[in-house]
């Protein structure tokens, strides 16, 4: 007997089944629940009590939370304009034609994404470590030795007389430390999506544009640029949303702190502090709730702008 | 022609295709096997530890338990921060966890959060003074496990601190320690030491291994002078004059011309070559550190030395505390009783005690075992001295510390406080006492502000309701 399209349905939605359980009860409720807790105030376990807006108003006069919102929004500029750019750059120059060993230099620079961010992390605090750290060893012996004292420019003998060895990288430039190692791990990462977006223009349309007189800027302009858009448009929203949601790395970095003076405390860290660290379950619900508005208006301001663009 | 029974079964292969109907009915079969299969908990004790070195000492006793009653503890070596998550996690949902549970002290401050009767561990106070334990433990080593008059845990050690100083180093110079009785002693006596051998103009020795950075060592000093962060009634004191006047005596030792301080990393291999190759002088060292240095950088046995610490003032506290751990009984335990039976004989017994000190360094809290023999032996690493009654005789003298659920938050506060003042002072070369006191009071009422905007949200240590 043959089968009609309900019967399609329902075995369709038994196969869906197993994830939408799961989905419902590791997602959905949780999510429910955390949009309860953010209107309770907790404190330990078994007490807790409505308070309605009261913990988003103490975010709102919360320093600690401007400033995990101002270093996090810092980190994720600095994603946002050096590391895709750069991502794209790397793409275009494998994608030049009859460059040889493309294959080789793609899994260079993506080599860095094989590797654990816990492990990135450790690395990364021995090598800006002061005194021992390769970094400092270096300036110390390169810029300490080169430089001249005497020099006629104030800039060379300051830089002349920095103890190099002993310099505070992850004390006085934690955001920039972040933003460089994330650079590291993420720049080959996107460049493949670049490059593979590349890859699939037309290149009857470049060849038409250098025809017509187009140099390459204006070719990078008005053809790689709109033929990209989509693949850019889900890596710049994917780096959104990993940069808003920034943890491990400044987690592990920085031993379990927000850094000297919070300089490394991101939106999530907070709420780690907040939930785990002081047992506030409803103020780290609230913090998450704020984050998950900022991707969502993110995500819709982004989805504006394309859909504008492709008007 | 076809029967009733045909055309039922042709419905029912109708509404599924025969392989989604294997994959319902083993969904349904597997669901209900482990809806049904009974949950298997282990018989006798679990306990939940974040100390391999302590689970390993814990051996004998989980033995003669067994022997003696008939039942097994489990032993769970669990790392601190998925311990403190998993205990919290039970406690927060009302599920069982272990029935006994040895935590570090940064662990317990949000299990200390809410009402009393809402703690997840057994309140241990009755039971303690009742078995006549206050007088034979160490009373501050209570402190960090009691909150508004009531003990959640049995304290498992001590943890006095002393300064460990290179002997073979300072003894070469000829310089005899016993003269040194305060900071200002200790500075004006090795500074001789602090030399700049390669003629960078740096030197490549200094004098104590602190720095505004070191979040423990912060502590250690702020205690160790009379310092505190929170009262015995729960308030925050960050802000205090004698903590303004303290920090900014500690920080001026980082700073300017005075600098006779090193940042040596305790934790990482850099930092360790740094310590073997003289890099400090001395170190701020907990009884807990003896065995890690032991371990860790044999290299240094008959050159290192423990003394006092150094006091703030002439007459003043020559020893301080770091660290610590107590063994707590959630209330989820299936046997409460036998819990508390195990963790007492197995924190008052001299073996333990014995085996604490062997293999870590670290000694009781149990005041009736300080005249065992085995602390007077002499330590080849610490050139033949008798660690293990340095430490006692400074035990009973180590600053109390009131638990808080927000003495993480309000360490971490005093951490901003110090690293601000330091980068203000190095940018406007300040560096005394007199010139940082400004500067660490404004850091350090800020820092109480903050803490206590965080505390004032919770109605059972504001009192707001």
């Amino acid at each position: 007997m043959a089968r009609g399209p309900a019967s399609a349905n329902r075995t369709a939605y038994l196969f869906l089944a197993p994830f939408l359980v799961l989905f419902a009860v590791f997602t959905v409720y949780p999510l429910i629940l955390s949009a309860v807790l953010a209107v309770q105030q907790t404190h330990g376990p078994g007490f807790a009590r409505f308070v309605g807006m009261d913990n988003f108003v103490a975010l709102a006069a919360d320093p600690l939370f401007h400033k995990a919102v101002r270093n996090t929004i810092v980190y994720t500029l600095g994603s946002m304009f050096i590391q895709l750019p750069l991502a794209l750059g790397l793409a275009m120059l494998l994608n030049q034609p009859g460059l040889k060993g493309r294959g080789f230099y793609r899994l260079i620079f993506f080599s860095p994404q094989l590797m654990g961010l816990v492990f990135v992390a450790m690395l990364a605090a021995l090598i800006f470590e002061k005194r021992s750290g390769l970094l400092n060893q270096a300036l110390q012996g390169l810029v300490g030795g080169v430089l001249d004292p005497e020099s006629a420019f104030p800039w060379v003998r300051v830089l002349h007389d920095v103890v190099w060895l002993d310099f505070p990288w992850l004390q006085t430039f934690v955001m920039p430390m972040l933003i460089l190692i994330s650079l590291w791990m993420y720049v080959g990462y996107n460049m493949v999506y670049f490059l593979a977006a590349l890859q699939n223009i037309d290149k009857s349309l470049v060849e038409a544009c250098a025809v017509d007189g187009a140099g390459p800027a204006l070719r990078f302009w008005h053809v790689t640029i709109p033929s990209i858009r989509p693949v850019a448009s889900f890596v710049v929203l994917l780096s959104l949303i990993g940069s808003l949601q920034l943890f491990e790395l400044p987690y592990i970095l920085l031993d379990q702190t927000g850094g000297p003076q919070n300089r490394g405390l991101t939106i999530v860290m907070y709420l780690y502090q907040s939930g785990f660290e002081t047992g506030d379950l409803g103020y780290a619900s609230a913090i998450g709730w704020v984050l998950a508005l900022m991707l969502v208006a993110l995500a819709l301001g982004q989805i504006f702008l394309m859909r504008r663009e492709e008007r | 022609m076809s029967t009733s029974r045909d055309r039922i079964g042709a419905l029912w292969m109708s509404a599924l295709s025969p392989g989604a109907w294997i994959i319902a009915l083993l969904a349904v079969v597997s669901g209900v096997v482990v809806l049904v299969m009974p949950v298997r908990r282990s018989p006798g004790l679990e306990l939940w530890m974040f100390s391999p070195e302590h689970a390993s000492m814990y051996k004998p006793a989980t033995q003669a338990w067994k022997e003696q009653t008939g039942q097994p503890v489990n032993i769970s070596v669990i790392g601190i921060p998925a311990l403190s998550r998993r205990v919290m996690g039970g406690f927060f949902a009302g599920v069982e966890t272990s029935d006994l549970v040895e935590c570090e002290r940064q662990m317990v401050g949000p299990m200390f959060a809410g009402p009393l009767e809402s703690v997840g561990f057994v309140d241990l106070t009755d039971r303690i003074e009742a078995e006549g334990l206050m007088g034979r433990i160490n009373p501050p080593s209570f402190t960090p496990w009691t909150t508004r008059g009531r003990i959640f845990g049995l304290p498992h050690d001590v943890h006095p601190v002393l300064l460990a100083y290179r002997s073979d180093i300072i003894e070469a110079a000829g310089i005899d320690v016993s003269q040194i009785e305060t900071w200002a002693d200790f500075e004006r006596v090795l500074r001789p030491l602090m030399t700049d051998k390669n003629g960078d103009g740096q030197p490549d020795r200094y004098l104590l291994s602190f720095w505004e950075t070191h979040l423990d060592s912060l502590e250690v000093l702020l205690l160790q002078g009379g310092g505190a962060m929170f009262t015995m009634d729960g308030e925050c004191v960050l802000g205090s004059e004698r903590n303004a006047e303290l920090l900014a005596e500690v920080l001026s030792w980082c700073l300017g011309e005075r600098r006779f301080c090193a940042d040596i990393n305790e934790w990482t291999n850099a930092g360790h070559a740094q310590t073997i190759e003289g890099y400090a002088l001395a170190f701020l060292m907990p009884d807990w550190m003896c065995g890690i240095w032991m371990e860790q950088m044999p290299q240094l046995s008959g050159k290192v030395k423990l003394m006092p610490m150094p006091a703030f003032e002439p007459g003043g506290l020559r020893t301080s505390v770091r660290g610590g751990s107590m063994m707590g009984i959630p209330k989820t335990s299936e046997d409460v009783e036998a819990a508390w039976s195990f963790a007492r004989d197995l924190y008052l017994s001299p073996e333990l005690s014995r085996r604490l000190f062997e293999t870590n360094g670290i000694i009781t809290p149990v005041k009736e075992h300080w005249s065992l023999p085995f602390f007077d032996e002499p330590q080849a690493f610490f050139s033949g001295q008798a660690t293990g009654r340095l430490f006692i005789e400074q035990a009973p003298n180590v600053p109390a510390r009131p638990a808080s659920p927000y003495y993480r938050t309000a360490l971490l506060r005093l951490q901003d406080a110090a690293v601000g003042v330091a980068e203000k002072a190095r940018s406007t070369g300040k560096s005394t006492p007199e010139e940082l006191l400004p500067l660490t009071r404004e850091a350090l009422e800020q820092a109480q502000a903050s803490v206590e905007r965080q505390m004032e949200r919770n109605v059972f240590i504001s009192g707001g309701e």
